[in-house]
């Protein structure tokens, strides 16, 4: 029976909870460190290590190194192993300055300057995305299925229609009360990113009515490529289907709920870092 | 001088405990939450339309009540009320949260202690015989657990930083092809919440018996935020009651500064809440403490057997366990009631006008009291303060470690129990450290 790890970096547990969703591994897989749910003191050789949160503080990396020494594959579990996830929004120039007005806690791990994603400390073969993944692709990183193949887009699985009549002029919020069923999200003139996220979430998010933030990052057709691309491809999207000013829609795009997810690649805290490989994604 | 330090387990989070000792006295005794990811300061900026979406993500335990605390502090600083569908889908959103971390705390971080396993889903090659035993618990908790979080799904679109609750309402109402699956699943759980409850109870009252201990048992001040006559999630009023039981004082959430101060301390990331300089409890102990009844059959039963055998208000510590069995059992009751009644077909929101001022939202979490307090300027959110129940029961969870450790550590020699009953102790309040350091 093989044997898994799942090593929580400072996080939501989130990750964590949706795995124990994924139930399926159960009787299949051997859970030999997970300390959410089993007392253990320590990673042991195992076959994968799941890696979930981003890397926060000192014991961090050095709980991450140590547990990626003994595992024969490191998967990057959900958006803050991925790329520091929501943590990065205290990365902003203007914030950082307040994580000093902190008294000195000499007991407890320091805090790192900044956040960062796991493959920055140590090298990844895998990225699950999503915040958090669904059960499907946890169970798709432990059991490897060539013929595994995530839908293209969000868009693919919401199944709204898009009326080519239904041009808004002016960008709605995000919590505008009422949504017409059945109707693309953008033609109600919420600013919706799904025409160009990862799909394999079957559309949680938009088919009961909220506008997709990006939390699975962007799509194989830009997965590759620098978030500028991508999101001139969703201020492209958004204005050939509605009459909002582009300018509107790409300070939208910038202001944090998105950003914090589409800049997940090359991040918003001022940094480029290389694309992922699409081949190591799921 | 000497330490002696336990990491802890089957609690969400990074934490230790740690005992300070000299010639045999315990000196102290300190709950470290060791993570923290800076909430209170990377929200500032955040336009204040986006903390529904970006507040959920301090917990993907409790994701839920932080959801719905967000949106009702809008709501508070909006001036908006929402209509009465919306109020059912959200009863229900808080309801799929109590069923599925009441099952999580119960079955995997707490059942353990009480079969002596480090828990329920290892499998390791060396007991393979017990691990049958354990692996029909097991899955029959995944399924209590699973109807739980697909409860949150048909109500707040995803179960772990749901969507639906917006300003003025919900986002959509629950058709009925997503109800009914739900409502199945639901019934098929309930016998077997009871029948792992009835056998938790049995282990408990075992688990007592091998150490003679219920824990620590100080009569102390509750806090909770349900109603007065049923149980309500949702509620508006915090209610405080003194330690004979009988409400000391009841309040709104913004109030609440008025009436709980919080200190930081300096060996944790988490801080502590206390009342007039007093210890304070929340969680599933204070509310059944003020509970007149659940208003649900089997629930009652469970009220009625708890109040004979514990009296009532009951203090000691394993009781917030058993006290989570009974509110396993209410939630998937109410939320069966509540997926009976229609959940389509009326005004799912009311319209609003975002404005600046400050606003409150209050929630109970299945681990007590939850407030979102935000200031509001430009839109944006100038400041944020997170009232987060784990803080409230530091004071408590540290006494009651005191008690444990001096219960087993003599001048001679530290029992070795010390260990357990360290991780009883913690799990009995179920801390959440991600929200606790936020």
């Amino acid at each position: 029976m093989k044997q898994f790890a799942v090593l929580q970096l400072s996080g939501c547990a989130g990750c964590e909870v949706s795995l124990l969703n994924a139930e399926e591994w159960i009787q299949r897989y051997r859970l030999a460190y997970m300390p959410l749910v089993v007392t253990t003191y320590d990673v042991p050789e195992v076959d994968v290590l799941l890696v979930s949160g981003s890397v926060r503080n000192e014991e961090d990396i050095y709980n991450l190194r140590r547990a990626v020494d003994r595992a024969r594959k490191t998967v990057a579990v959900g958006t803050c192993a991925m790329s520091g996830g929501v943590a990065h929004l205290g990365d902003r120039e203007e914030i950082r300055g307040l994580f000093f007005s902190h008294p000195e806690r000499p007991h407890v791990p320091d805090l790192l300057p900044r956040t960062r994603p796991v493959d920055e400390v140590v090298s990844v073969d895998l990225y699950l995305p999503g915040c958090p993944p669904t059960p499907e692709l946890f169970m798709a990183a432990l059991d490897p299925d060539p013929g595994f193949k995530p839908a293209a887009s969000v868009c693919v699985e919401c199944g709204r229609e898009k009326l080519r009549d239904m041009r808004p002029k002016k960008l709605l919020g995000f919590t505008q009360g009422e949504v017409q069923p059945g109707i693309c999200l953008i033609n109600q003139g919420f600013l919706c990113v799904g025409t160009s996220t990862r799909g394999g979430c079957r559309a949680l998010c938009t088919r009961p009515g909220h506008p997709c933030v990006g939390c699975r990052g962007p799509s194989n057709a830009f997965i590759e490529k620098d978030s500028r691309v991508w999101m001139t491809s969703i201020e492209r999207v958004i204005t050939s289907m509605t009459d909002i000013p582009v300018a509107v829609v790409e300070a939208e795009l910038r202001s944090p709920q998105l950003s914090l997810f589409l800049f997940q690649f090359s991040d918003y805290d001022g940094r480029r870092r290389a694309p992922r490989p699409r081949e190591k994604l799921l | 001088m000497a330490v002696i330090t336990f990491p802890l387990s089957r609690i969400e989070g990074h934490a230790r405990v740690v005992i300070d000792l000299h010639d045999g006295r315990v000196v102290s005794a300190h709950f470290q939450a060791t993570e923290m990811r800076g909430f209170q300061h990377l929200l500032r900026g955040v336009p204040a339309e986006q903390m529904p979406v970006i507040a959920p993500r301090i917990c993907g335990v409790c994701s839920t009540a932080h959801h719905v605390a967000a949106v009702k502090a809008l709501e508070d600083a909006y001036g908006v009320t929402p209509p009465p569908l919306a109020l059912r889908i959200r009863e229900l959103l808080m309801l799929g949260q109590l069923i599925q971390n009441q099952a999580t705390s119960l079955f995997f971080f707490t059942m353990p202690d009480r079969l002596g396993s480090p828990g329920l889903l290892q499998c390791a090659a060396e007991d393979l015989g017990s691990s049958e035993e354990r692996q029909a618990i097991a899955l029959r908790a995944l399924q209590v657990r699973k109807a739980g979080t697909d409860l949150i799904t048909a109500a707040g679109g995803q179960f772990i930083h749901p969507v639906k609750a917006v300003v003025g309402g919900v986002s959509s109402g629950v058709e009925v092809g997503a109800a009914a699956p739900v409502r199945e699943q639901l019934a098929a759980a309930l016998p077997l919440a009871c029948e792992l409850f009835d056998e938790y109870w049995r282990l408990t009252e075992r688990l007592r018996d091998r150490t003679g201990t219920w824990g620590d048992d100080t009569p102390t001040r509750y806090i909770a935020a349900v109603g007065e006559r049923r149980p309500n999630f949702c509620g508006d009023v915090l209610r405080v009651t003194g330690t004979d039981g009988a409400v000391c004082a009841t309040f709104p959430a913004r109030e609440l500064r008025e009436h709980l101060a919080y200190e930081d301390t300096d060996y944790s990331y988490a801080g502590r809440t206390s009342y007039l300089g007093d210890i304070v409890r929340a969680n599933s102990l204070a509310r059944i403490n003020m509970a007149r009844e659940m208003c649900t059959e089997r629930a009652d039963r469970y009220l009625d057997r708890f109040r004979h055998a514990f009296g009532g208000p009951a203090h000691a510590i394993l009781l917030f366990d058993l006290a989570r069995g009974i509110e396993l059992v209410y939630g998937i009751e109410r939320a069966l009631e509540l997926l009976s009644m229609p959940l389509l077909g009326e005004d799912t929101a009311v319209a609003h006008t975002p404005k600046d001022g400050e606003g409150f939202g209050l929630v109970e979490a299945p681990r007590g009291p939850l407030v979102h307090r935000y200031r509001i300027e430009g839109g944006r959110i100038a400041d944020v303060e997170l009232i987060i129940p784990t803080v409230h029961n530091v004071g408590a969870i540290e006494r009651a470690l005191r008690v444990a450790a001096e219960r087993y550590i003599t001048a001679d020699a530290v029992n070795l129990e010390l260990e357990r009953a360290v991780g009883r102790v913690v799990r009995a309040f179920d801390p959440c450290i991600a929200c606790a350091t936020h």
